[in-house]
């Protein structure tokens, strides 16, 4: 693991974009950055810029026009930066998959790391989804049935 | 006004335009013009009768294309709907920016969507679909065929 990725994972700093979502995944998120799920516990804070951000959170579906500003966004994120799609609509596009206005997933445009299924995942399933990130990076995380 | 007043107004005034009434409701009336009669009657319902044009709807039904210009007279509660069917093929109406503002973006976003041509609208392109998007192809017709063959359509698994 490199020094970069190390200092990363004691406070990532989050960027939440949504490509046109229904919100209801924005909602989740925003209900885990407040107090009551606290995710700042781990270190998670929400950055305002692009710029400051370790974490990219996608939502959403991934429209023709938002994937283009989330490629764009993607470069200008520091490099190593993870990227989290959080929603079945992130995941696979959902009940979009057939529309004319969303022709790949968000995994075909930007590398993603983890993947939080639901519609919308709880906040116990993001603070859980994230938490595994952390520990994949790592390289602690545990395989199944060992 | 009452409502009663306003529909024989606007049934008095163009007797040869409307083909079909539908009274669906207290709050509701569907009337079906002409579509060469369109600006002549939003333009007496707009500025004599007052009524506030909300938001006009595109429909393909295979047979025909509709539009529904829906306006509302708020003071008495009523919502008329006026009913145009274009023919398929061509599918061309005036447009009624020239009389109000708010027939602008929805005007545009049906020529998008639909391919319904809006003569004298001062500004027709696209407005939500991406800059890439072919000209000719509309999303929302009966008869739209996947374009782009880069376009995934299973989930991968």
């Amino acid at each position: 693991m490199s020094v970069k990725l190390k200092a990363l994972l004691k406070s990532p700093w989050v960027f939440h974009i949504s490509t046109g979502s229904c919100n209801n995944c924005d909602i989740e998120v925003l209900d885990c950055l407040t107090p009551r799920f606290d995710i700042e516990r781990f270190g998670i804070l929400l950055a305002g810029s692009i710029k400051h951000a370790d974490l990219l959170l996608v939502t959403g579906s991934g429209n023709r026009k938002s994937m283009e500003i989330v490629k764009k966004l993607y470069e200008q994120a520091p490099k190593p930066c993870l990227v989290v799609a959080i929603g079945e609509c992130a995941l696979s596009r959902g009940m979009f998959i057939h529309s004319y206005n969303c022709p790949v997933p968000v995994d075909k445009v930007i590398p993603v790391d983890v993947y939080i299924p639901g519609c919308p995942p709880k906040p116990e399933a993001i603070i859980a989804g994230l938490v595994k990130l952390i520990e994949k990076v790592k390289g602690t995380l545990k395989k199944k049935g060992k | 006004m009452k409502r009663g007043d306003v529909l024989e107004n606007i049934n008095q005034r163009f007797k040869e335009e409307i083909i079909d009434v539908i009274d669906k409701s207290s709050t509701r009336v569907y009337i079906e013009i002409k579509p060469c009669s369109l600006v002549k009657v939003a333009k007496y319902v707009f500025e004599e009768l007052g009524a506030r044009f909300n938001i006009a709807s595109g429909l393909d039904v295979r047979s025909h294309m509709e539009i529904l210009y829906h306006f509302i007279f708020e003071e008495i509660n009523l919502l008329i709907s006026f009913r145009v069917k274009l023919d398929r093929a061509k599918p061309e109406i005036d447009s009624l920016t020239p009389i109000f503002e708010a027939a602008n973006w929805i005007e545009r976003e049906i020529y998008e969507m639909l391919g319904v041509k809006f003569k004298g609208h001062p500004d027709l392109r696209k407005l939500f679909l991406s800059d890439d998007w072919p000209d000719g192809v509309h999303p929302l017709r009966c008869d739209y065929k996947e374009w782009d063959r880069k376009a995934i359509r299973d989930r991968g698994v």
